[in-house]
C-alpha cells in the first residue's frame, strides 16, 4: 500500500519533530529516573552481591548492610559447628572517620575479615595486593573517594579513628548507597579502630554451605543455634537492604511519580499534535471513506503514524538517555540501563503513543465522508 | 439498462426537533456512457442527492439501485463496498492528498479499494496518460496548477473503471479555459470508457458536454 501514513507525518516536519520530542523526553526521562535508581539500588547491595556467602548472620531486625549493629564474634563457633557449613567468618562492617588535610572529618564504610579475598571482597582492584592488608596497619580504599577525601594514590597516609594508616590499595565502584566509599581492612585492625566496648563483637557472620549442603536446613538449624539473630540468604539480604533504602528515602515513589510525570508529558504532547494533525487532515480522511475506506483503513494510518514516532522517539530518547549516562559518569553518579530496560521503555513508548492515537480514533468514527463535499 | 438510478428518493434531516425535508421523491436513472448534468441553487438539495447516489447517505425512503442492484442503506459496509466497486468521485476541491505524488494518490485509492500495489500503480499510470498527466505523475499536488490538480482528480475518479463517475462542480475552482478543457477531457473519456457520470454543477458550459440535463429546486426535479 501506498505510505499515506509515513508520507503524510513527514509531510509536516515541524509538528513530527514536536511528536518526535515528546516520545524522546518522555523515553530520556524514563531511562535517568530508573537508570540512577537501578544504579543507587545498585549500590545498596553490591557488597552483598559480590561477597561469595551464601548465608549472611545478622543481629534480629537489622535494616540494611551498611546499618550494622554488633554482636559476640563467638557465635561464629557455632555456625561453623552446623552441619552443611564449610566455611564461617566474621566480618565487620562500620562507619569509621577519616580526618581530611582540612580538618574536617568524612565517614567510610569499612569491611573487615580475617581473609577478605575468602569471600570476594574486595572487588574491582586497581591497585595494591589483598594479602598486604593482614601485614599492618594498612586498608585500601575505593577511587570514589576522591570526591569526598580529596585525591589520592596508594602509599598515602590517612587519619582513621585516630589512628595513622596507609593506602595499600585502590578499589573502583565500591560505594554505599548514600555514595560513601568503602574500605577494606584486616579484621584485627578494625577492631583497633572501633570503640572498646566494640572489640571481640562483629557486624555478621559469612556462611559458606559446603557442596550439596541444603540451604534451607543449614539455615534453621543457624537459627536454631543463635536464636537472638537472623539469618538470611544472600538474595533476601540484597532485597531487604534495598527495600530499605527505597521505602525509607521514598525514592521509589519519587522515581515511579517522575516516572509517571514523564508518560504523562509524552501522552500529552503525542496525543495533543496527533490529534491536531487529525483534526487538520479531516477532510483527507473523509476522502478515505468517501472512496471506500472504513474507519480501520484510517485507524491504521494514525497508529503506523504513533508506532513511527515512537521507534523515532525511543531512538532519539535512548541516545540521549546513553550520552546522559556517560556524563553523570563523569559526576561519578551511575546510570544503569539494562537490556531489559530498553526493552520495556520501547514496549513503554509504543504503547504510550498507541493510547495516544486512540484520542483521535474517536473524531475519526465521527467523520461523515459527505464532508467532501463541502467548501 | 440504467447503471444509476433513483427511484422515489426523499431524504429528511433533523435540525433540533424539527425535520428538514431536503429531498422530495426524485427519481432518476442514467445509462452507461451518457452524461447528466445537474442543476439547482444553493440549498436545493443537490449534494445531498449527490451523496445519496454516491452511497455515502441513505434516503429517508426510496431506493437507489447501482447497476441494476437496489442498494441496502442500513449498511454502511455494504455501502463502502458499493463505493469501492462502481462509484468514482470527482471533488470540487480536488480532494487530493497533498502529501502524495500525482501517482501515488491515484494508485492509493485503487489501493483502498483493494487492488494490489502492482497492478494498482500500473493502472494509475494508465489513467494518468489518458489525462495527459502522464509527465507529472511525481509532482506532488502543490506543484501543480489547478488544472492538473482536477486531472489527476479526474484520473483518480477513472481508476479502476468504476461503471458511475459522480462529479461535484468540478470546474468550480478553474478559470474558464482550463475548465473547458477539463470539461472536454471529462466527455472524451467518459464516452471512450462507456462510464454514467452525472455532474452537479452551476457552471453553463456543463450543458454543453451533457447528454441531459437535469433542474432541482426544494428537492424536486423540475420537468
Amino acid at each position: 500500500m501506498t505510505d499515506l501514513a509515513l508520507k503524510s507525518l513527514l509531510h509536516d516536519k515541524l509538528r513530527f519533530a514536536i511528536t518526535v520530542s515528546g516520545v524522546a523526553f518522555a523515553v530520556t526521562l524514563v531511562f535517568v529516573q530508573v537508570g540512577l535508581f537501578l544504579g543507587l539500588l545498585g549500590n545498596a547491595s553490591i557488597s552483598i552481591e559480590k561477597a561469595t556467602a551464601d548465608l549472611w548472620v545478622t543481629t534480629r531486625n537489622t535494616p540494611n548492610v551498611d546499618f550494622a549493629r554488633l554482636f559476640p564474634e563467638g557465635y561464629v563457633q557455632r555456625v561453623r559447628a552446623v552441619p552443611g557449613v564449610q566455611r564461617a567468618d566474621n566480618l565487620i562492617v562500620a562507619f569509621l572517620q577519616v580526618a581530611l588535610p582540612s580538618g574536617a572529618e568524612e565517614s567510610m564504610v569499612t569491611y573487615a575479615a580475617e581473609d577478605l579475598t575468602a569471600w570476594g571482597l574486595p572487588w574491582n582492584i586497581d591497585q595494591g595486593n589483598v594479602d598486604d592488608l593482614r601485614r599492618g596497619p594498612y586498608f585500601f580504599l575505593d577511587a570514589s573517594a576522591a570526591k569526598r577525601f580529596g585525591p589520592f594514590q596508594a602509599g598515602d597516609y590517612r587519619e582513621v579513628n585516630g589512628r595513622r594508616l596507609q593506602i595499600v590499595g585502590i578499589t573502583h565502584g565500591a560505594r554505599s548507597f548514600t555514595t560513601t566509599p568503602l574500605a577494606f581492612m584486616d579484621y584485627e585492625q578494625a577492631q583497633a579502630l572501633m570503640s572498646a566496648d566494640a572489640r571481640s563483637r562483629t557486624s555478621y557472620i559469612l556462611v559458606k554451605l559446603a557442596p550439596g549442603a541444603d540451604r534451607e536446613a543449614v539455615r534453621a538449624e543457624i537459627a536454631r543455634r543463635l536464636p537472638h539473630n537472623d539469618v538470611f540468604t544472600r538474595e533476601e539480604w540484597a532485597r531487604r537492604s534495598r527495600t530499605y533504602w527505597i521505602v525509607s528515602t521514598g525514592l521509589g515513589i519519587n522515581m515511579g511519580l517522575t516516572v509517571f510525570l514523564g508518560c504523562l508529558v509524552g501522552i500529552v504532547v503525542v496525543a495533543q499534535t496527533l490529534y491536531t494533525s487529525t483534526m487538520e487532515h479531516l477532510k483527507e480522511f473523509g476522502t478515505v471513506k468517501a472512496i471506500g475506506g472504513s474507519n480501520g483503513d484510517i485507524y491504521a494510518i494514525l497508529a503506523k503514524q504513533a508506532a513511527i514516532a515512537a521507534v523515532a522517539g525511543f531512538a532519539l530518547g535512548a541516545g540521549m538517555a546513553y550520552a546522559t549516562r556517560e556524563l553523570l559518569a563523569h559526576m561519578d553518579l551511575r546510570l544503569v540501563i539494562p537490556r531489559a530496560l530498553n526493552a520495556w521503555v520501547f514496549a513503554g513508548a509504543l504503547a504510550l503513543c498507541l493510547a495516544s492515537a486512540m484520542v483521535s480514533f474517536r473524531r475519526i468514527a465521527r467523520i461523515d465522508p459527505a464532508l467532501v463535499f463541502r467548501t | 439498462m440504467e447503471v444509476l438510478e433513483a427511484r422515489n428518493v426523499t431524504k429528511t434531516f433533523r435540525e433540533g426537533s424539527e425535520p428538514v425535508p431536503v429531498l422530495r421523491g426524485v427519481s432518476l436513472s442514467v445509462v452507461p456512457g451518457e452524461i447528466v448534468a445537474l442543476e439547482g441553487p444553493s440549498g436545493s438539495g443537490k449534494t445531498t442527492l449527490l451523496s445519496i447516489l454516491g452511497c455515502i447517505l441513505s434516503p429517508s425512503t426510496g431506493d437507489v439501485l447501482i447497476e441494476g442492484k437496489p442498494v441496502d442503506g442500513r449498511s454502511e459496509a455494504r455501502l463502502r463496498e458499493v463505493r469501492r466497486r462502481s462509484i468514482g468521485f470527482v471533488f470540487q476541491q480536488f480532494n487530493l492528498f497533498p502529501s502524495l505524488t500525482a501517482l501515488e494518490n491515484v494508485a492509493y485509492a485503487l489501493q483502498v479499494k483493494g487492488a494490489r500495489k502492482t497492478a494498482a500503480r500500473r493502472e494509475a499510470e494508465r489513467v494518468l496518460e489518458a489525462v495527459g498527466m502522464g509527465d507529472r505523475k511525481h509532482f506532488l499536488p502543490r506543484d501543480l496548477s489547478g488544472g492538473q490538480k482536477q486531472r489527476v482528480a479526474l484520473a483518480r475518479a477513472l481508476a479502476g473503471r468504476p461503471p458511475i463517475v459522480l462529479a461535484d462542480e468540478p470546474t468550480a475552482n478553474l478559470d474558464s479555459q482550463v475548465g473547458a478543457q477539463a470539461l472536454d477531457l471529462f466527455r472524451d473519456l467518459a464516452k471512450r470508457e462507456d462510464r454514467a457520470v452525472l455532474i452537479v454543477t452551476h457552471d453553463p458550459k456543463v450543458r454543453d458536454i451533457s447528454d441531459r440535463v437535469l433542474a432541482i429546486r426544494d428537492g424536486r426535479l423540475a420537468a
